[in-house]
């Protein structure tokens, strides 16, 4: 049995897989750049009703345009597979040539595995989001109306939308268009009150939830005049923490290898 | 040659034998609802259990759920009439099928209630009689069964409660929050990219189940269908491939069809250029006057969105209303089309429209067709004519 999974283990643990995966990752990713292109609206619905319903549903009834997604999930699985078998293997024999008070020189000898590391926590982490997301899209608010966030004891209303209009000469025909949106949002709960500011790429937290901007009106001064309004996805994501502590153990190898790098330099000036 | 030498077969058999397996279990679906006719149907309908219509979507999970995908990227839940309420949706989200009491935003959504049968359910327009081409909605509305609510920027939420809908049909999202106050479920008809043609025909089959009118829906597509496969068997052999352009120049702002919309599509399927392809997103898209007067170079054809009472009763006309249009091909020595006040209510007849716009792309192909949609432009006015040559003599 041992010697089975020893060379299992070598086989997943082979430079050569992934060199092939890397070529297999680029003509899979290939395939979807035309996929997604010219099928936009199969994977928009990724966003908010998760992987698992969206495989069963988008994903099992169009494999010729989605196929190419379930083949880099696969593919992902697998380089996550070989990278912590290939680092493993090297961490383990690092630690068992490790001298005396060589500390420090084993941490900076870590660094890239400690980034190789980081990289599969960022795709334990996006994996999670997609299968466990919850996400409430119905979400619509006008000024002064509000919404409640299911399961908990939280509301949101909306006070009032401060847009920004291009005013520049340069570009003409974006005059009137509005360039950025803020949002002032009124969150309630049973300890209190307090105002936050909502925009395209500043979501809000509340209650263990993520407001997002998805869309709002009206979108210029110009032509049909419309009613104020922004439209919100309303996000449970458990995979946050997960993939910011990946980012953060890789950025962590990322110093270490740039000292060792540095270090490296002045010892050979 | 060094990269192939370090790849050893064994390690791509790997690889690949993984991919495979990962793939099929993937791509595989165990739910039976899928491939089983969907409940609530009779003996032998088989339905598929879930369809996409461009950004909307139709899941049957069981004979009393069936969800829903609107335009807006809003989920549904269709439930029979007399079910409990389902515990894990929001009521706002719940919509009791068939609806019997419906209030629509849109002239499409209303022909597409005329296509299934269920135009006695509207109880609300946006839009006033004297507005209306449609024998039975005018009809409706003297009788007092269908109410005007306002202007779609102005709606009367007084009066649309008072007409006790079951269902709204709207483009206008911003009314959700107050729907919701007065727990009427919305949908979003409506989509952020235009709907290609596919999409345009087959919404139908999207608004059926909340009627219990799919056999309906299906026989309007089979329709539609036959109509496209005669348009594309008799412009196969056209030797002229017309350059077409929809939309309008108005004071301040260049609309147009883009590319991915159905009219840029259909112009393609019938043997024709599409000047504006290129151009991606929104139905009734902005773009620069330049790149329309760019395209308008060598067109032959031009769709304007304007109809005679809104200005387009003669090329001229046009011209006078945007002289920076004048020199573009079809006003110069083409052919420009407007259409007829009750087109935009007629999508009840969208077979009818096709063809006629396929007609008006390629005339040879349809010796003596009559127009019934849209008008074809004459040169000027006719009064306007008269009194240039009164003051000649």
């Amino acid at each position: 049995m041992k010697p089975v999974f020893a060379r299992l283990w070598n086989r997943l643990s082979s430079i050569n897989l992934t060199v092939a995966l890397c070529l297999l990752l680029t003509m899979d990713l290939v395939w979807g750049y035309f996929c997604l292109n010219r099928r936009t609206a199969l994977f928009t619905p990724l966003n908010d009703m998760g992987l698992i319903p969206w495989a069963q549903t988008y994903g099992s009834h169009n494999l010729m345009a989605t196929g190419w997604f379930f083949l880099l999930l696969a593919l992902l699985a697998l380089l996550a597979a070989n990278t912590f078998a290939c680092t493993t293997s090297r961490v383990a024999q690092l630690l068992r040539a490790k001298g005396p008070g060589s500390r420090q020189r084993l941490a900076l000898k870590l660094a890239p595995h400690i980034m190789h590391y980081g990289l599969i926590v960022i795709l334990a982490g996006y994996l999670c989001s997609y299968l466990f997301t919850q996400v409430l899209t119905s979400s619509t608010l006008a000024p002064g109306s509000h919404l409640s966030l299911p399961g908990a004891g939280g509301q949101v209303q909306l006070l009032a939308v401060e847009p920004e209009y291009y005013q520049g000469e340069r570009l003409a025909f974006w005059k009137n268009e509005v360039i950025a949106l803020k949002a002032r949002l009124l969150l309630s709960d049973e300890s209190g009150q307090r105002q936050a500011v909502l925009s395209c790429n500043r979501p809000v937290r509340f209650q263990g939830y993520s407001l997002h901007l998805i869309d709002f009106a009206p979108k210029s001064l110009n032509g049909m005049k419309m009613k104020t309004r922004i439209d919100l996805h309303v996000r449970k994501d458990p995979g946050v923490a997960l993939y910011l502590a990946g980012m953060a153990l890789f950025s962590l190898g990322l110093v270490l290898y740039l000292y060792q790098w540095i270090v490296h330099r002045e010892a050979h000036k | 040659m060094r990269m192939f030498n370090i790849l050893r077969p064994g390690d791509c058999t790997l690889a690949l034998t993984a991919l495979i397996v990962l793939l099929t279990a993937a791509g595989c679906n165990n739910d039976p609802s899928t491939t089983s006719p969907a409940a609530g149907k009779g003996a032998g309908e088989e339905r598929p259990a879930f369809l996409q219509i461009g950004e909307f979507a139709i899941n049957r999970i069981s004979p009393a759920r069936t969800e829903v995908r609107d335009g807006a990227g809003r989920a549904l839940v269709l439930i029979p009439r007399e079910a409990p309420m389902p515990a894990d949706c929001a009521p706002n989200q719940v919509v009791r099928v068939p609806v019997q009491r419906v209030v629509a935003y849109g002239d499409f959504d209303i022909a597409t209630l005329r296509a299934l049968g269920v135009q006695e359910t509207l109880v609300g327009v946006t839009r006033s009689q004297e507005h209306w081409y449609v024998p039975e909605i005018k009809r409706g509305m003297e009788a007092g069964r269908i109410a005007y609510l306002g202007d779609a920027s102005s709606i009367d939420f007084e009066r649309l409660k008072q007409q006790q809908p079951e269902l709204v049909l709207t483009w206008d999202p911003s009314i959700i929050p107050l729907l919701d106050a007065l727990h009427i479920p919305a949908v979003v008809t409506t989509t952020p990219q235009a709907m290609c043609l596919t999409a345009r025909m087959r919404f139908v089959q999207f608004l059926a189940p909340f009627f219990h009118k799919e056999k309906e829906a299906d026989a309007f597509f089979a329709r539609i269908d036959a109509s496209l496969r005669d348009i594309r068997a008799r412009t196969a052999g056209v030797a002229h491939q017309p350059k077409v352009m929809w939309g309008d120049v108005y004071e301040k702002r260049v609309m147009v069809e883009p590319g991915n919309a159905w009219v840029g599509e259909l112009v393609g399927l019938a043997q024709s250029d599409y000047q504006f392809e290129d151009v991606f997103g929104t139905s009734c898209i902005e773009i620069t006057v330049e790149r329309f007067l760019y395209s308008g170079q060598d067109a032959d054809i031009f769709f304007t969105y304007r109809t005679g009472s809104m200005g387009a009763s003669s090329k001229a006309a046009l011209a006078k209303l945007n002289p920076l249009i004048k020199d573009i091909g079809p006003l110069q020595r083409g052919r420009v089309y407007a259409p007829l006040p009750h087109y935009s209510q007629s999508g009840d007849k969208l077979d009818e429209i096709l063809t006629e716009i396929s007609a008006i792309l390629h005339p040879e192909v349809y010796p003596g067709y009559q127009l019934h949609y849209f008008a074809e432009l004459p040169d000027s006015d006719p009064i306007a004519a008269k009194e240039a040559s009164h003051d000649r003599i």
